[in-house]
Formats: C-alpha cells, sequence, structure tokens
C-alpha cells in the first residue's frame, strides 16, 4: 500500500519553440512577400536575413517593428460534436535594427534585437487535451551584432553572434480531482538562454540578379531554475511540492538561399527557400529538482524531421514613395502526424502576403504588411497520448515598422 | 502622389479586415449523428449497480447521473433519442444510501469515511435494513444496485424483505410475485442495454466464494441457469425485434477490490508492527489451512477491518501470523476458488456472445476492456487510466464500482459496439471531462 501513490506519475509537460510558433516577422517588407526577398533587400533587416548584404548599404538606419500574430487553431475530437477553439491572443513580437559604420566603405556593423519564435495558445481547461496542455506562451529574444564585409562592389559577406533568451509559461491539468472534483494545475515558467551564430554572402550583379546564402545556426536553450507550481488537493500537496525545473529546447539551424531579379524597372521577383535541421529535436525532458515518488522528471518524444519552406514575391515601385508587394509562400511541417501536440497542431501550411513601404521624406520610411497562414487540416492520434482528432489553424499577422536612415 | 498612396492604404485594409472577418476563427465539420439500423427513440438500461451509477459504496445523486447509461442517452439524443428518466435521489437527499469518501491520506494509506448527512432513507425493514425513498415515475434506466441474473426472476426481490433499491421503484400495492423481468420487459422500449450477472459470479467472490447458507447473494450461480435465464430475458426483449446491445462479465481479478491487498503488502505491513521480518501469511483455503501464496488474493475489507496479527475471541494466538489463526474463507480467495469463478466467468461470457450472436445485438465486452485497463493499462487523451486503487482513475473507492471517468470510458465501449454493429453514429463521450477518485 506504499506504493499507492506511484500511479500518479505526471505525464510530461510540453513545450517547445516550434515551427508551428515560428512566424518570421524581422523584416515587415518580408513579410509583405511571405518571407521572401533576402537577396533583394538590402537594408538594416539583413542584419537577420542576409548578413552579408550589410555591407552593400550605402547609408546607415534604424527601423522599429511590430507585429501583432493572432495564433487561432480549433480541434475536434475523433467522432465528437464539440469543437474547441483557443482563446483570441495576440503575441507582439518586435524587431529593432540599427547600423553603423561609415558611408562608402568596405564595412558596416549592425545590431539587432528580434523576436523570430513566439506564439500563444490557450486551449483553456475544458477541452479534451486539458492533461497535455492549457495555454502555451512564449517568447525567444534574439540579440544579434553582426559584421559584414564588402569583399568586392558585388560580393559580400557577414556574419553575427547570436545571445538568445526565452521566456515560457505554460499550464497543464493534472488528473487529481478536489472535493469539488476541479482538476490539478501544473504552471511551469521561466526563462533560458542559448547562443548560437549566423553567417552569409550575399552576391549581385547590377539589374540583373542577387543572390543571398545564408546559414543561422542552432541554438539550444537552456532552461534553468524554471518556477514550477502544482495546484493538487491538499492530502497530495506533499506529493507535488512547488520546485524548480530544467529543460533544453533545441532551436534548429537553417539554411536559407534567395534570389531576386528585376522583371520591368519597377518590379521585382524574389524567391527564398529555407531547409530547417529539425531532426535535432528528438525528445524533451523536464528534470525537476525535487522529485518525489509521484513527481518523476519526464520525458517526452518529439521525433521531428527536416523540413522545407519555399516562398516567392513581388516588389513593385509604384512611384518613388511607395512600393507595394505581395507574396505566397508554402511550408512544410518538421511535426510527424502522430507527434503532433496542442502547443503546436503543425502541418504543412499556405501563406500569402500584402505589403508596402512609403517613404515619408528622406529620412523616414513606413513599412507595412499582413501576412495570412493557413495550417492545412490535420486528422492525428497522438502517440504520446492517444489524443485522436483534427486540428487546423489560421494565423494573421499584420504588423507596421518605422525606419529613419541618416 | 498623396492620393495613391491612401486610395492603396485603404485597399490593403479593406483587404486585410475583409480576410480578418471571414477566417480568422478557423472552421472545422462537425460529424454528422445518425442513428443507423437503430431505433434510439426510447432506450432502456438494465443492469445492476453499475448501470445504476453506485460508486464508491453507496448510491447517490452524483454517481446516478453520471452512470453509463446516462452518458450514452445524451449522445443519443442526437439522433432521435428521448428523455432518459432515472430515478434520481433528490437533491435534498443527493447521498442517497451513504458512501464513502476519502479524509485523508496517512503515510500514502488512504482513510475512509462514511457520509451519512442527506440520506434518502425512509425507514428500515423487519430486518433492520434500511428502506429507501421512492421513485414509482416512469424510468428509462432501471440499473438496480445487487440485482443479478437468478434473482431477475425471483418473485419476492421487490418487497421490502428483498432489494432495497428494487422495492423503491415500485409501488406500494405492487405483488410480491412481481419479478425484475416483468418490470423491465414491459417497458416498450424500441432499444435496450442489457449488462446483468456481474453480480451471479461477484456475490460469491467478494465473499470470498464463502456462500452464506440463506444469503441468496452469495450463490454462485450454475452455468445451466445462466444460460436460461439469460436467454429468456434476451428473448423477451427481443419479442419485437428491437436492437440492443448486452455487455461481459469482468474478470474478478482486474478490479481493486481483490488486488489490492497482497500478500507481500500484509507481511511488510505485519513486519514493520512486530519489527521482525515475517515470512508467512496463514489462510483458510478451500482446501484448509495453509500459508499464503503470492497467488492468493484477499478482499479489500480486510485491509480495513484491522484483524491482522490481532488475537481474535477465544483465540490469543495472532490473527492470520499464526497457523492455529489463521485468516478466515471469507476474506481471501485462493487459487482453486480464483479458478473456479475465471471458469465461471468464461462459460458466462460464451452464453452471452452467442445470445448476442443469436439476436444480431452488439457486445461490449468489458471483460476484455477492462483486463485491458488493469494490463497494461491505458493512456487516454494524455491521462493514465488503469486498474490501481483510488489512483488509477477508472475504479471508485469500493474497488469495484467506476468513478465518473470509468463511466464515461465504459459508455464509451458501448458507444463504439452499437457504431459498429448498427452502421449508426452516436458521439463519443470527453471523458477527460469526467474526474477520477476525490482527493481531500
Amino acid at each position: 500500500m506504499k506504493r499507492l501513490l506511484l500511479g500518479l506519475l505526471l505525464a510530461s509537460p510540453t513545450l517547445l519553440f516550434a515551427q508551428g510558433s515560428q512566424v518570421n516577422t524581422q523584416s515587415l517588407k518580408a513579410v509583405g512577400m511571405s518571407g521572401a526577398g533576402s537577396a533583394l533587400f538590402i537594408d538594416e533587416s539583413s542584419i537577420f536575413y542576409s548578413p552579408g548584404a550589410l555591407s552593400k548599404m550605402d547609408h546607415n538606419a534604424i527601423s522599429a517593428g511590430v507585429s501583432g500574430i493572432m495564433y487561432r487553431s480549433a480541434f475536434r475530437e475523433a467522432n465528437s460534436m464539440d469543437v474547441h477553439h483557443t482563446k483570441f491572443k495576440i503575441t507582439p513580437p518586435f524587431s529593432v535594427f540599427a547600423t553603423f559604420g561609415p558611408k562608402d566603405t568596405w564595412w558596416k556593423a549592425g545590431l539587432g534585437i528580434y523576436t523570430p519564435f513566439g506564439g500563444s495558445v490557450d486551449w483553456g481547461d475544458q477541452w479534451p487535451g486539458k492533461y497535455e496542455l492549457n495555454y502555451l506562451q512564449m517568447r525567444a529574444i534574439y540579440i544579434q551584432p553582426t559584421i559584414s564585409f564588402k569583399l568586392t562592389e558585388n560580393f559580400g559577406i557577414g556574419g553575427g553572434f547570436i545571445y538568445n533568451i526565452g521566456l515560457v509559461d505554460l499550464g497543464r491539468s493534472i488528473p487529481l480531482a478536489s472535493a469539488d472534483a476541479a482538476s490539478g494545475k501544473a504552471e511551469l515558467s521561466g526563462v533560458g538562454t542559448g547562443m548560437g551564430y549566423n553567417v552569409g554572402v550575399h552576391y549581385h550583379l547590377e539589374n540583373t540578379i542577387a543572390i543571398s546564402l545564408s546559414y543561422r545556426s542552432k541554438i539550444n536553450t537552456k532552461l534553468k531554475d524554471g518556477d514550477a507550481e502544482f495546484t493538487v488537493p491538499p492530502a497530495l500537496a506533499a506529493s507535488f511540492p512547488n520546485t524548480t525545473f530544467s529543460a533544453e529546447l533545441p532551436l534548429p539551424a537553417s539554411f536559407n538561399i534567395g534570389v531576386s531579379f528585376p522583371v520591368s524597372e519597377r518590379v521585382d521577383i524574389a524567391a527564398d527557400g529555407t531547409f530547417l535541421g529539425y531532426d535535432i529535436y528528438k525528445e524533451l525532458v523536464f528534470d525537476y529538482k525535487d522529485n518525489t515518488a509521484v513527481l518523476q522528471d519526464t520525458e517526452q518524444p518529439k521525433k521531428y524531421e527536416n523540413a522545407f519552406s519555399g516562398k516567392v514575391g513581388v516588389n513593385y515601385k509604384t512611384t518613388d514613395k511607395l512600393a507595394l508587394r505581395a507574396g505566397a509562400g508554402y511550408v512544410f511541417t518538421p511535426v510527424q502526424a502522430n507527434y503532433v501536440s496542442p502547443e503546436t497542431p503543425d502541418n504543412n501550411r499556405v501563406m500569402a502576403s500584402a505589403g508596402f513601404t512609403y517613404e515619408v521624406n528622406d529620412k523616414w520610411s513606413l513599412t507595412g504588411a499582413y501576412v495570412f497562414q493557413h495550417l492545412l487540416k490535420r486528422s492525428v492520434t497522438s502517440a504520446v497520448t492517444n489524443l485522436s482528432g483534427t486540428y487546423v489553424t489560421n494565423i494573421h499577422a499584420p504588423g507596421i515598422s518605422l525606419t529613419y536612415k541618416w | 502622389m498623396k492620393k495613391i498612396f491612401n486610395y492603396n492604404k485603404f485597399l490593403l485594409l479593406a483587404a486585410a479586415s475583409t480576410a480578418f472577418l471571414f477566417s480568422c476563427k478557423p472552421e472545422l465539420d462537425a460529424v454528422k449523428p445518425s442513428a443507423g439500423e437503430a431505433n434510439f427513440s426510447k432506450y432502456i438500461s438494465i443492469g445492476n449497480s453499475l448501470t445504476a451509477g453506485f460508486a464508491d459504496g453507496g448510491l447517490y445523486l452524483e454517481g446516478q447521473q453520471v452512470a453509463y447509461p446516462n452518458l450514452i442517452a445524451a449522445q443519443l439524443k442526437h439522433t432521435g433519442g428521448s428523455d432518459f428518466k432515472s430515478p434520481f435521489f433528490t437533491e435534498a437527499q443527493r447521498n442517497g444510501s451513504g458512501y464513502l469518501r476519502l479524509k485523508d491520506l496517512v503515510n500514502g494509506q488512504p482513510v475512509m469515511e462514511n457520509v451519512t448527512t442527506e440520506l434518502a432513507i425512509r425507514g428500515a425493514n423487519p430486518a433492520g435494513k434500511p428502506l429507501y425513498t421512492k421513485y414509482t415515475e416512469e424510468i428509462n434506466n432501471l440499473g438496480v444496485p445487487g440485482m443479478r441474473l437468478d434473482m431477475a426472476f425471483a418473485p419476492g426481490i421487490g418487497t421490502v424483505q428483498g432489494n432495497p433499491f428494487f422495492e423503491r421503484l415500485l409501488a406500494d400495492n405492487t405483488p410480491g410475485t412481481y419479478r425484475y423481468f416483468d418490470f423491465a420487459t414491459t417497458k416498450d422500449h424500441t432499444f435496450f442495454s442489457f449488462w446483468l450477472g456481474n453480480n451471479d459470479i461477484l456475490g460469491y467472490a467478494t465473499n470470498g466464494a464463502v456462500t452464506v447458507p440463506g444469503d441468496g447473494t452469495t450463490v454462485l450461480t450454475s452455468t445451466a441457469t445462466f444460460n436460461q435465464l439469460y436467454n429468456s430475458f434476451i428473448d423477451a426483449l427481443t419479442l419485437k425485434q428491437q436492437k440492443g446491445i448486452v455487455a461481459t462479465i469482468p474478470d474478478v481479478t482486474a478490479v481493486p477490490y481483490f488486488t489490492t491487498v497482497t500478500r507481500k503488502a500484509l507481511l511488510a505491513a505485519a513486519s514493520a508492527a512486530a519489527g521482525s521480518e515475517l515470512k508467512d501469511i496463514y489462510i483458510t483455503s478451500s482446501k484448509g489451512m495453509r500459508p499464503a501464496t503470492d497467488n492468493d488474493m484477499f478482499v479489500l475489507p480486510f485491509s480495513s477491518a484491522g484483524l491482522l496479527g490481532k488475537p481474535s475471541p477465544g483465540n490469543p494466538a495472532p490473527y492470520g501470523l499464526h497457523p492455529s489463526n489463521p485468516v478466515e474463507s471469507k476474506y481471501v480467495l485462493d487459487t482453486d476458488e480464483i479458478a473456479v469463478i475465471k471458469q465461471r466467468t468464461t462459460e458466462f461470457n460464451d452464453i452471452i456472445k452467442k445470445a448476442a450472436e443469436r439476436k444480431g445485438l452488439a457486445i461490449a465486452d468489458a471483460h476484455a476492456y477492462l483486463n485491458r485497463v488493469k494490463s497494461p493499462g491505458i493512456v487516454y487523451n494524455g491521462l493514465s487510466v488503469n486498474a490501481n486503487f483510488i489512483t488509477g482513475n477508472a475504479f471508485s473507492l469500493d474497488g469495484i464500482h467506476l468513478t465518473p471517468m470509468g463511466n464515461a470510458l465504459i459508455a464509451n465501449l458501448f458507444i463504439d459496439a452499437i457504431n459498429a454493429t448498427y452502421n449508426s453514429s452516436i458521439t463519443k463521450i470527453d471523458a477527460t471531462q469526467y474526474r477520477g477518485v476525490k482527493f481531500p
């Protein structure tokens, strides 16, 4: 009878920075073209998209932008009439890019602070997957000093160091009913850090073609001393001490190829292909500082696969003042069907976008963009939880940024 | 120039807000429930305590409300099912017969208490046993705690001397000859579920395979009797070609009532109390006194009876720890008794399956399902369901009857079987919305 409580083992909490939360909004010019344009745009956001292009800037600039990502998922359990929607939440990823250095020389330095991953899903505690997830909020903030060199007029090379701060906050139900029949709760929150780098080259022929190659390393974000708080019936409180946890979240390496070419004096077309090295994400391990018979460390299989996305866009300079853009893309998911989880009910996605840049004057410009992503409907049975049903997700992300040039 | 900008911006905004309005919330088509070849316009459920919603050692309102037939009926409403009436206790008498509640956990050991307020006890029969507040309106959930197949055909069960849970459903002037069989087969139903027969084995097994003379609830029904009565009952229920579902009888070794108190656990507790390592528990087996093996099973109440190691009246030897004072037979299912019970269960289930096949009825194989719950256990929507006492989520505090979550899972087992047999599309229940055991 001593072993009575062993059966209360917690299933693994789920947590990751996944493709599902990756909505790239670093440059709203690129957002306007669904993420294409790494070769086309030579500006301060090249710090992120194409560090080799940075040295080709003929001025300095600082820009700040913010987007409102609305991530909306729906789920219907197999053979059920009830459709569950995530609550309406807006995640505001931001980005700040600044360049430094003398004009018309062979080098340029820059600093980027941006949020490449971030999302918020809140399924509540009344849906069939509540024992896997109630809500998850996360943000990863990258701080990236970058330097870029022009080897020839047409060929630039650059690289940056990335310091990453990741914030997570998640909650899930625990199957322990209290006297009022309510489930228990686990709430985990923490901050992690990691380091990585990006490098890239940019080559262009005037009025013909531009090519950008860039590589961003994987970043292993180490979360230490996160807070783990449990709400359980009082008789079980000793088995669920509020404690701390550590975990490691690998963010994948990516390799991006971008090309752009003019089709007329005012119209450019750009295309980007991105490979994500996501097979590093094999499992998620949670290490609780205080273990009890009930509260054990957990390992959850993830078994991600490498993935690819392709994006094309068009940039139309209607006048010297106003550029309009549109784009479309397709993203292959790294998540296998039986490892889909409610934190990022991922699937292949299609996206479409529109955007503009308006040059207010020589110094100031304003860029806006809107991207819509539709994650295709996916019917899955989780190999981890046996939750069986259909997910579908729409993501809306309008954004705006302001640039000052000198 | 300025004009163009404004115009374009306006277009963009318009396009964006339109896209937002129409597709912000993703849509999923709901499944369309259908009755298939069955007609659910009047569903009745026939059975025992499991069907009535008995849990935690008692029949009380919360358990009645989540009885598996009630959960099934709620889903049937989407396929033309009508109101499903149950003999609920009133809110003022919500604790019905009273039930067990977990009071505390002391070193991981459960401490229980009886709930004795808001009861529905209206008096006592001549033998002093409680009688419950009557409910004599028309009902669909005909589950009666304690009902057995043999008793369903016996007269007198509906009287104050009989089964008080059946008696409470009958009007005062009901003749003593009125049987449960008569009660269940005159409801003009279009669809039925039938899960009866468990107690024809369980009553004997829970008493340690000891039949108390004069106590019909402790008899092990013979296979021949079971065969005859089961088929008679099914024939009567399908007289107008009604469709229905029957369920098999669970293995007694799949419920915590028999699997929680083990020889090892008893020895560990006794050794700790004695301060020295004890080697044997002595039991009264069907072949006489002998040391218990790990294959013998002790019933759950033996743990709370607190007899082990204590002198008995007229016998100073420590109870169960000395060959001269072995554990009484009523607390133990020895290996021979288990074999008999398992064999009988198999025979009964064969009869159930044959009867279902003969009539084209659906079969909810509770025997197979609960064996799977016991080993290896199931993972349902991220939560672990197994046959562990208190923590396994499936079984309530009496170790035999289901928790609300267990009822929801069994209801889904029934629904799956109905859908498979009758080409229907009854929607499933989200069992995560139902609790396991309540903790203090």
